[in-house]
């Protein structure tokens, strides 16, 4: 029996290794202690210090949920660590904070108006607790099986086996199910349930029938009762929706399936109003909680002067979630308009930001982060190697530093090294150019690229410079 | 004299007693329950096609309901109660009598629980004929002896148990909750063959009345001319 626990124990490790590593994946929170002081090195932090710091009062005013509508910009050069701080951000607020990560750019479609798609993004940021009264199934897990379709790559089924003390029953499950419960590590002998609106998996401990599997159970295992009588109950739970959620089921006859479809096209401004009104209601009367969370918004010098005003505009309701933007840029032409600006970001709406800088990393900071990246993407490095590597991102860039640790742990592995040494990093930034070295070969041979007549000024520039 | 007189004076409280026993186990005539009040008082709308009528009830308290009777053997085939989310939206129809509606819209991705009863599991059914409630188990392949059916007027249902404990479900009987009539342990009958578990319930007297009174009272309900069809297509 135990042996056979063992080994889907196995099976369940071997499957949730394959993640897909992003570039923000090590950032697990801000890395802040109780007092909101930033500690150097910390889930997955480094340096910048001062913006942490910002941002953790930040995060204060946001969990404090008071404040409405107020207006965050991080601004730096490239590779300085803004997205990392909003993610990290979104990380300390936890799940039940509704967190929006949009791009300046994706507010420009062709099926919505930019307003549209921005007071979309507005209402995603805005949570609404409420009770609801919900399908639950509760019971002890038999077994938990996962099968990939033959040929490799094909969808995943999977099976769970739960019981009652009174009655047991299997159930099919999809790719999002196994993922969830591959992410919880949900194994045989847990007691758990699971919504069924919204497929949330809660565990609530071990069963005291597995009491004595010793070598199963983690040092803090809880015991419960294994549940009675049906495995299907309606309880009532608490959600958090978003007030766009709420919108989208209201819109359409087909409700709430057009949420997954993502085709949810304009909502009218009456639906809105009426939910609006009816929100306010049940806050009244105590059914609902309103919890405003955050809306980032990177590269936001990509928004133009229209967008802008509606922000204007849009911070002074009182629902209005904590925006945060981020942008790279310095003094520029705000789009859509001739006059330049600060970040490109018209100066009223400057005026009602907080604005929080980032500043290059120093020496030992890059060298702190590359060994964390190194870690995440599974790569050893030795010590002259990730000098090296330390030494590339000052002189190019930390972004470019990060591209040739994968690279090179790939070209040491094809050596049949375990440890990636300074060679194979030399061999990778021979191999991949850098921005500024592509530059330079660019100048070089102009002449031999296509359309290029050889009239212009870069030929000139050159004997110059021979 | 006086005596005499006492006692009988007490016989005829007793009798009165007796009386109201009597009036509570025969119970309140079932024209008189909120149930048959609020189904006079829906506002009904009528459908006919071929053999099937379709009466849709909208409640005061704006709740939707939707049965579909036999019309030669007036037998109750279908009926489904509109569930409407807490925070709006369409809905979707419960069903509390007949074969389940099948589900028009496909299975997306993504959508809800990515979880459900695997094919073979058991699935309940309710579906009533003119004598009988009757509750169908498919894919319960055990034998008789396994089961145990049992009347509980304290949680107002019907327990089935399992003695290799695979199967257990509380059945609601809202028709008898509705006229206020106790379970009774001897109405219950079951059967099993071909992998299904049938449990049948003998329908008390009150509700015989009540279904064909009902029957009558729903004749007056004019039927739509004109259906509105969404296929004009052929």
């Amino acid at each position: 029996m135990a042996s056979i626990a063992a080994a889907q124990v196995q099976e369940v490790r071997s499957i949730t290794r394959i993640e897909r590593i992003g570039a923000h994946s090590h950032i697990r929170g801000l890395g802040l202690d109780d007092s909101l002081e930033p500690r150097a090195v910390s889930q997955g932090m480094v340096g910048q210090k001062m913006a942490r710091k910002a941002a953790g009062v930040i995060l204060q005013m946001i969990r404090e949920g008071k404040i409405a509508g107020r207006a965050v910009l991080l601004a730096g050069q490239p590779g300085t660590g803004k997205t990392a701080i909003a993610m990290g951000l979104a990380q300390a607020l936890g799940p039940d904070t509704p967190f929006t990560s949009m791009a300046g750019s994706e507010i420009f479609s062709l099926e919505m108006s930019k307003t549209e798609a921005l007071t979309q993004a507005i209402r995603k940021s805005i949570g609404i607790r409420i009770k609801e009264e919900s399908e639950i199934i509760e019971g002890e897990v038999v077994e938990v099986v996962v099968e990939r379709a033959a040929g490799g790559g094909g969808a995943r089924v999977g099976r769970l086996t739960l019981k009652t003390t009174d009655m047991e029953t299997n159930y099919d499950m999809g790719a999002k199910m196994i993922d969830s419960l591959l992410k919880e590590k949900v194994q045989a002998g847990d007691v758990i349930t699971i919504d069924k609106a919204t497929g949330k998996i809660n565990k609530l401990g071990r069963s005291f029938a597995r009491a004595r599997d010793y070598d199963a159970t983690g040092q803090q295992a809880r015991f419960v009762q294994c549940p009675e009588g049906e495995l299907q109950k309606r309880k009532e739970v608490v959600h958090t929706v978003t007030l766009h959620e709420i919108d989208v089921i209201n819109s359409r006859t087909h409700g709430f399936l057009a949420l997954f479809s993502g085709d949810t096209g304009e909502i009218k401004s009456e639906i809105r109003e009426q939910i609006n009104s009816k929100v306010a209601e049940w806050r009244e009367e105590g059914k609902a909680e309103m919890i405003p969370g955050v809306l980032f918004i990177d590269e936001a010098h990509m928004l133009d002067i229209e967008c802008f005003s509606y922000l204007n505009r849009a911070l002074e309701s009182e629902t209005a979630p904590v925006v945060i933007m981020a942008t790279n840029r310095g003094i520029t032409r705000i789009r859509g308009t001739n006059y330049r600006s600060p970040h490109g970001i018209p100066l009223d709406l400057l005026d009602r930001m907080i604005i929080v800088p980032t500043s290059p990393y120093s020496h030992q900071e890059l060298r702190e982060i590359l060994n964390i990246r190194c870690e995440e993407e599974d790569c050893q490095m030795s010590s002259d190697a990730l000098t090296v590597l330390t030494r590339v991102a000052t002189e190019t860039s930390l972004r470019y530093a990060i591209q040739l640790i994968t690279t090179a742990s790939l070209v040491a592995k094809r050596r049949k090294a375990t440890e990636v040494s300074m060679e194979d990093v030399k061999k990778v930034y021979s191999l991949f150019l850098d921005e500024h070295r592509s530059e330079q070969f660019l100048k070089e041979y102009q002449d031999e690229f296509m359309f290029n007549d050889g009239s212009g000024d870069a030929p000139q520039l050159m004997e110059v410079s021979q | 004299m006086k005596r005499n007189c006492l006692i009988e004076d007490f016989e005829g409280l007793d009798s009165i007693q007796k009386r109201i026993k009597v009036s509570l186990t025969f119970p309140i005539m079932f024209k008189n329950t909120i149930w048959y009040r609020s189904l006079l008082d829906a506002e009904k709308s009528c459908l006919k096609e071929d053999k099937l009528k379709k009466i849709h009830y909208k409640f005061q308290d704006d709740k939707e309901m939707v049965e579909e009777y036999n019309a030669d053997t007036q037998v109750l085939l279908r009926r489904a109660w509109k569930v409407k989310g807490k925070l709006g939206g369409d809905g979707k129809w419960d069903v509390e009598i007949g074969d389940p509606i099948p589900d028009a819209t496909p299975h997306i991705e993504g959508a809800g629980a990515d979880i459900m009863e695997s094919k073979d599991q058991p699935i309940l059914t309710r579906r009533n004929t003119r004598i009988n409630l009757e509750w169908r188990i498919r894919n319960l392949p055990y034998p008789i002896e396994t089961y145990s059916v049992s009347a509980n007027n304290e949680e107002r249902c019907i327990i089935i148990r399992t003695t290799n404990k695979k199967y257990f479900k509380r059945l609601q009987v809202p028709e008898l909750d509705r006229l206020n009539l106790p379970l009774e342990q001897a109405n219950i009958q079951c059967t099993h063959s071909f992998n299904t578990l049938i449990i049948t319930y003998k329908k008390p007297q009150q509700l015989l009345e009540m279904d064909k009174e009902w029957y009558q009272e729903l004749s007056k309900v004019k039927p739509i001319k004109d259906i509105p069809s969404d296929c004009k297509t052929q």
